[in-house]
């Protein structure tokens, strides 16, 4: 798939606040090749959209803070942890770009649309305010709005939730960027309008070749678009693979969990939803084992006393869970899982 | 926006009338009259006569018809307490320096207090945030009728920087718009902040942030007007607060203003000074809220989409 663009390593992310540090993220890897989606997957309070926001280090410091040995590398030459904040303007907007999850409020209500959209080019690129505002609407043309010049003059209340997210994606596109981090895009929206921008994302993303890191909860979305997956859980990667690999043979329970949590056509009807039962960890104080193995109806002795490294499970596929390693007991995977579970 | 203005402008005059009318008949309900004690000693006829005089001696349904004919003519009637002169003379004669003084103060504590109020917000929690919010808790818990008396005593008469009162040039207009500002700036400082705050924890400053925008252009294309609506709310009733003249600030440093006479009209019981005044601070107060809506308007696009529909 070519090189990456951006490579996670051992990134912990931590908020002081008065009652202690809440752990965040607590190790977390991954890459991302050139034009390629990674969908990042978990419920919400498990690092996900902390790992997002810290690659483009939007979250404030204080409270939040890097901590000492995590890396994040982009195109394989700006070392985004340890950059100054003058240094990150001149990547945000430019070289990445974000979307974020609400459309009614990620828009300022009293800036036309048009001018929310120059603001980035014009602060990145030696352009005129018109060439500026006729790039924004040829923008709002790529994420298909009509009348485009027309909705330039517009103010965010004017448009619908479909329409501003459009404006977000056409916003966060400004200067080309080589990543889009996509948060929860579509959690906001409406289930109709849902499909019609993960289909905008896929399009752009194919036309474009930009690469994208999709932080959602809905494994619909990832089906849709992503590449690759991990399974985030309590501020750690619990299981990575490509699309295949999570959906047609997950190796850790709690991404079973996730998978039959989804409502299935063939399914009874009148059954209920299956749902993981308990709640995340505390992270205060993260448990010494597996962060999950107090849900887990699998757990072992093991489990709750030394947290599992990442077994390999193929190229690209491992999964930190003991049932994987060689002498652990075999496990039947849940009904309704792997073959069949998606599509 | 014209249909929004023309129906702005029939509220006003709806709310003016309420005005009159409650003010009329209030008055009408506190006990004594306007002539004082020399009422008591008066034979009957002659106070017949000064009743018949001033209308009072109709029923209270004529005077008031007759009061609301006279004041759609701007006229507010003649003063009980100085015979000699018309409601409208007072005040054409002591609302410039009110008037003036309000702006002056008016814009004073509009510049510092807001700036305090921005300075607070951005260094939230840093010294710059705490000696701000000082300021304005002493702006707050220290009356005027103090300020005022200190600032005319020390930089007035011990130090002589400044003239300690009256109502001359341009020097004596300092001290009295500073101790007239005092309380201002601590709300509009406070309120600034608060809102700054608020508005920085906002979706869409973090939207400018990922844009790759500085923060100081951050603060200024999209913090400053999202933060200002609530300050435009309060500043109408404010300003004219500020300007239709307090007795305190006039009385200490002697300068001939509006509030002075409305406190006077009202322990002599002069009917139709206080009426007339009333009805002339209620009308500033509609005109600024009026203009107030306004300013809204053009601050806010989603108030000037719904005027338009």
């Amino acid at each position: 798939m070519g090189k990456p663009i951006l490579e996670v390593n051992n990134l912990r992310v931590s908020f002081k606040m008065y009652a202690g540090e809440v752990q965040a993220v607590r190790g977390v890897s991954f890459t991302l090749d050139k034009g390629e989606v990674l969908a990042i997957v978990g419920e919400s309070g498990c690092g996900k959209s902390v790992t997002a926001q810290t690659i483009m280090r939007l979250i404030p410091s204080p409270p939040s803070y890097i901590k000492e040995g995590s890396s994040i590398l982009f195109d394989g030459k700006h070392e985004i942890s340890k950059m100054s904040e003058s240094q990150m303007q001149n990547i945000r907007g430019n070289e990445m770009g974000m979307i974020f999850q609400d459309p009614m409020t990620s828009l300022n209500p009293t800036m036309t649309v048009g001018a929310q959209i120059s603001e980035g080019i014009l602060k990145h690129q030696k352009k005129s305010k018109s060439e500026a505002m006729k790039r924004a609407s040829e923008l709002l043309t790529l994420v298909g709005m009509s009348n485009a010049d027309e909705r330039l003059h517009q103010y965010p209340h004017e448009l619908s939730g479909g329409m501003r997210q459009r404006v977000m994606i056409a916003l966060s596109l400004a200067c080309n960027p080589k990543l889009l981090i996509a948060d929860e895009p579509t959690t906001a929206l409406d289930v109709t309008i849902q499909a019609q921008i993960i289909d905008l994302l896929r399009d752009i993303q194919e036309k474009t070749e930009t690469s994208i890191i999709l932080i959602t909860h809905d494994l619909g979305v990832v089906a849709e678009m992503a590449h690759k997956v991990i399974v985030m859980y309590a501020g750690k990667v619990v299981e990575r693979g490509t699309l295949e690999d999570i959906f047609y043979n997950p190796r850790h329970p709690y991404t079973w969990g996730l998978l039959r949590s989804v409502p299935r056509l063939d399914s009874d009807k009148n059954a209920e939803l299956d749902s993981i039962p308990g709640t995340p960890p505390d992270l205060y104080a993260p448990p010494v084992g597996c962060a999950f193995a107090a849900r887990c109806p699998y757990a072992m002795k093991v489990c709750k006393e030394i947290d599992p490294e990442h077994f390999h499970v193929n190229d690209g596929h491992s999964a930190a869970c003991w049932l994987n390693h060689p002498e652990a007991p075999e496990v039947e995977m849940p009904v309704g899982i792997g073959r069949g579970a998606h599509g | 926006m014209l249909k929004y203005v023309l129906r702005r402008f029939v509220y006003m005059v709806i709310t003016l009338w309420v005005i009159i009318t409650a003010t009329f008949f209030l008055m009408k309900l506190l006990p004594g009259n306007p002539f004082g004690e020399a009422a008591a000693k008066m034979p009957p006829e002659n106070l017949a006569i000064l009743k018949a005089q001033y209308g009072l001696d109709k029923p209270e349904w004529q005077q008031y018809l007759k009061y609301l004919g006279n004041v759609v003519k701007g006229d507010l009637g003649v003063s009980y307490q100085f015979p000699t002169r018309t409601v409208v003379e007072v005040i054409k004669q002591s609302f410039p320096a009110s008037l003036e003084l309000g702006i002056e103060s008016l814009a004073l504590s509009v510049i510092v207090g807001l700036t305090l109020g921005i300075i607070a917000a951005l260094r939230h929690n840093k010294w710059q945030d705490y000696s701000s919010m000082f300021i304005a808790l002493i702006g707050i818990s220290i009356p005027s009728f103090v300020v005022a008396p200190l600032l005319s005593l020390y930089v007035g008469n011990k130090w002589g920087i400044l003239p300690p009162g009256l109502w001359e040039g341009p020097e004596n207009r300092i001290l009295p718009a500073i101790a007239l500002a005092f309380g201002t700036i601590a709300i509009l400082a406070r309120m600034m902040r608060a809102s700054m705050l608020e508005v920085a924890s906002l979706d869409y400053i973090k939207t400018a942030k990922s844009k790759g925008l500085a923060t100081g252009k951050i603060v200024v294309s999209h913090m400053l007007r999202n933060a200002i609506l609530p300050i435009v709310t309060i500043l109408g009733p404010i300003a004219v607060n500020v300007i239709t003249g307090t007795l305190v600030v006039e009385s200490v440093f002697v300068i001939p203003g509006l509030g002075y006479q409305f406190v006077s009209s009202i322990t002599t019981l002069d009917y139709t000074m206080i009426t007339g005044l009333t009805i002339f601070y209620a009308a500033i107060l509609i005109v600024v809220m009026f203009l107030t809506d306004i300013v809204y308007g053009l601050v806010d696009p989603r108030i000037r989409m719904s005027g338009r529909r």
